[in-house]
């Protein structure tokens, strides 16, 4: 019974602000007259329309969606590939350096004319350009990470003989793991900014293309839908995030609430 | 160990420190001419103009400089890039730190934020660009949308993880608020503080430069895809570079800034140390 209270109370005070927002939003939308900030229920009507209704929902969503699903996968496999490599092989690590920071300090948006200069204007440049830009926060944190593994634990898998796929796998990577994913994170949001857009140009389906033209098409509701679709997608995805973190570093919490038990 | 023995290994260690001084920028610009390399070798299997030679985009990129537009350009770009970041501190800090204080604050917000800060902010960029036009000013606010959450999100977390024994003494010490505040809560906030104007500098640059790019606001993102219009590929690439000069030098400044003020944090000490 107190369990409930507490809980119920916690959602209170957790939903209340949000709550308080929207209804003014709803309530002042709907009295101010303005072309650019129509009412939060035309709004909600042509995201229904749009984003709910199963054939537009997939002409608009699925070409966004494999751009993040491709693109943001091989930026985090290739990300921890190379991170891990530069990280263990210090030597490369030092040479490359320059090279390194040259290639992370551009801006993925600026390479968008360059990438469509060199693979043309479709679904595997906008791929390519999200792995491009997003590969960068993983490499880092995969080297920092990597570079930050206890040397006692190095030693002791050495002394107990440990194979070097599973000293790799089982403590390395392991250890590197709340680094990694907090790279990861990071790398999720630029996956998303370059996304959209990439989809501004020569696209014919996807959240960014539908944005871009009913903004030039004055179709200011349905712009206000795919602003609000793209919070959802991003609030969406980031719980599928936390979700697989905390079940890929489930020993990192267990360790920690060890710790914290003990001091 | 003799005594004679350790004066020789700290000598020979003071030989490879100091040759390695030498050796490994001579290193590193090898590897930089070799990626130099590996470009002009690749640009003669793309299409014609697709991917110029260095030397033609290097040339090209000094032309430019000669330019008033070009600096007109960097000058606007750096210019709404960092009042961008200016003003998502001036907001952020403050206002994260002032709501961390508060346990009820933060509860209320806290799902709020995780929502919000989760909203790609390049979303906003029609309606800015109906409402602003296409002038810095929409840029600016695209920019502080985007890197004013990592900033106020870690400001709420380093006001909350103020050690409560520090809290504790200073209390039963009777140390003033104000000494309190510069320092014991300032000093142990100015970490995370760091961590997120880290993260909101990288975002305000990109953001600064896609707001450019799409919106066609003057500056180097506007450049690059004006150029790209015009099939000018020697100047896109030029522009390219410029931006990741932008990058680098934004990297580099921040590192120091930060060194600067943490000189006091373990984590730097320790880097200075190696």
């Amino acid at each position: 019974m107190n369990a409930l209270r507490r809980t119920t109370s916690i959602v209170a005070i957790e939903l209340w602000l949000p709550l308080t927002l929207v209804i003014i939003w709803w309530v002042v939308s709907e009295y101010v007259n303005s072309l650019y900030f129509p009412p939060l229920s035309v709004i909600m009507q042509s995201f229904a329309e749009n984003w709910l209704n199963p054939e537009n929902a997939a002409a608009n969503l699925v070409p966004s969606l494999q751009v993040i699903f491709f693109g943001y996968a091989l930026a985090v496999i290739g990300g921890i590939v190379l991170g891990a490599t530069l990280g263990l092989v210090r030597p490369l690590e030092r040479a490359v350096r320059p090279v390194v920071e040259a290639m992370r300090a551009v801006p993925g948006v600026a390479l968008l004319p360059l990438f469509i200069v060199l693979f043309g204007i479709d679904q595997q440049m906008r791929i390519l350009l999200v792995a491009y830009g997003a590969t960068w926060p993983v490499l880092l944190n995969t080297l920092d990470g990597v570079r930050g593994v206890e040397p006692t634990l190095l030693d002791m898998s050495r002394a107990f003989r440990v194979g070097r796929a599973r000293r790799l796998f089982g403590v390395i990577l392991k250890s590197a793991g709340p680094q990694i994913f907090a790279g990861a994170r990071i790398a999720l949001a630029v996956t998303l900014i370059i996304m959209v857009v990439s989809e501004t140009v020569g696209a014919s389906g996807g959240v960014g293309y539908f944005l871009m033209t009913a903004k030039s098409e004055f179709r200011i509701a349905s712009m206000w839908s795919a602003m609000v679709a793209l919070g959802i997608l991003g609030y969406l995805l980031n719980i599928i995030f936390r979700i697989a973190e905390r079940y890929i570093l489930r020993w990192h919490r267990l360790q920690q609430a060890r710790l914290e038990r003990t001091s | 160990m003799t005594n004679a023995s350790v004066v020789t290994q700290r000598s020979v260690r003071m030989v490879q420190f100091r040759a390695g001084r030498i050796v490994w920028p001579l290193i590193q610009v090898g590897v930089v001419l070799l990626a130099g390399g590996i470009w002009w070798l690749a640009s003669g299997f793309f299409p014609a103009g697709a991917l110029p030679p260095p030397g033609v985009v290097l040339a090209r990129l000094g032309e430019l400089m000669l330019t008033g537009e070009f600096w007109i350009a960097v000058a606007i770009t750096v210019g709404t890039f960092a009042l961008a970041l200016i003003c998502s501190i001036l907001i952020g800090v403050p206002l994260g730190l002032w709501i961390g204080s508060s346990r009820f604050w933060t509860e209320s917000t806290r799902l709020l934020f995780d929502f919000l800060r989760t909203i790609p902010p390049i979303a906003l960029l029609p309606l800015l660009l109906l409402v602003l036009g296409a002038d810095f000013q929409m840029v600016l606010v695209l920019s502080i949308a985007g890197a004013v959450w990592p900033i106020l999100i870690q400001s709420v977390y380093a006001a909350r993880q103020g050690e409560a024994l520090l809290a504790e003494m200073a209390a039963s010490f009777r140390i003033p608020k104000a000494w309190y505040i510069r320092h014991i809560f300032v000093p142990g906030a100015m970490p995370f503080v760091m961590t997120g104007v880290r993260l909101g500098t990288t975002i305000a640059l990109l953001l600064t430069i896609a707001g450019e790019l799409l919106g066609a606001a003057p500056g180097v993102g506007h450049e690059i895809a004006a150029a790209q219009a015009w099939y000018d590929t020697p100047r896109m690439y030029a522009y390219v570079l410029v931006s990741a000069g932008l990058g680098l030098a934004v990297n580099g400044g921040f590192w120091s800034l930060q060194r600067y003020l943490l000189r006091w944090h373990p984590s730097v000490r320790e880097e200075g140390r190696r």
